[in-house]
């Protein structure tokens, strides 16, 4: 299905849908969001059946929660990728349930977004994406290491110091600097962005 | 900074980041009840992590998978959805 850039505002997309509208609200909501949200579960979750399966649950729940979401503690995207992680850590924590003896391989460094083509079907990478992407990448491996752990595979900062072998202080240090880099990075972006 | 900052803030990035536990929700929410301002702080790390989130490449999603949702809610309108949704639109 076509994932052209939408023009209309997803704040008035999601009031319509909070009036009811499970038509052509829900239908431009799905056009704009379900591309990047499935991005986002087959990362969490690695594998495309689960991730389309759980896709379907988040944007029921979207559409449950509409009459929810509220401008001013938060933007449209953030409310989605918010919903979306959820679910997705949900699906990972039953997944865990099913087969307690598998083990999470990880390597200290992996980077969170590899550069170069992905075997699925891409649909549009902006240069708004490109240049997220590039930002994350300038922060150093140990920072990408612990949010990588903590926002995709939902572990508190106990779990990822004894994943890491690190002490707690440092893993609570190195989240509040990539966060901090990434807080800062953001509004260069934007601007750039304007600029260009 | 003075050090109760630097802890709201790392309380507020722990949180952004999903790593923080039961105890430092805790701590931050009774800081953001004394300093209101704090809350700016924890909404921009949430907003750079989405905004990392919702950068991957978007993938080719399937007007069958639309065509399910729209049959669920159709299904659960006017049942039990409308019901979940109308206790959402009170609370």
């Amino acid at each position: 299905m076509s994932s052209e850039p939408q023009v209309r505002d997803p704040e008035q997309i999601v009031a319509a849908m909070a009036a009811g509208d499970s038509g052509p609200a829900l239908s431009a909501f799905y056009a704009q969001f379900a591309g990047m949200v499935l991005a986002l579960l087959m990362k969490m979750l690695g594998s495309r059946a689960e991730a389309e399966e759980i896709l379907q649950e988040v944007f029921v729940e979207l559409w449950r929660r509409a009459p929810q979401y509220d401008p001013a503690r938060g933007s449209v995207v953030a409310w989605v990728v918010t919903v979306a992680r959820c679910r997705a850590l949900d699906a990972l924590r039953a997944r865990s349930r099913r087969h307690k003896d598998r083990q999470t391989e990880y390597a200290e460094g992996d980077a969170l977004v590899t550069e170069g083509g992905r075997p699925d079907v891409l649909v549009s990478s902006t240069r708004w994406h490109q240049a997220l992407r590039q930002a994350f990448q300038r922060l150093n491996a140990e920072q990408r290491a612990v949010l990588e752990l903590s926002y995709f595979q939902g572990m508190s900062h106990g779990q990822i110091a004894d994943t890491l072998g690190l002490p707690v202080g440092t893993v609570k240090s190195r989240i509040l600097a990539g966060m901090r880099s990434m807080r800062t990075m953001l509004p260069v972006i934007h601007r750039a962005m304007k600029a260009s | 900074m003075s050090e109760r900052k630097e802890r709201a803030e790392l309380l507020a990035a722990l949180h952004a980041a999903g790593a923080a536990s039961e105890e430092d929700e805790k701590e931050l929410a009774a800081l953001i009840e004394g300093d209101p301002g704090l809350e700016r702080v924890v909404k921009d790390f949430e907003d750079s992590i989405a905004a990392l989130a919702s950068s991957f490449d978007p993938l080719e999603t399937s007007a069958r998978t639309l065509g399910k949702i729209k049959k669920q809610i159709a299904r659960e309108k006017g049942g039990v959805l409308a019901r979940v949704r109308s206790w959402f639109s009170k609370s």
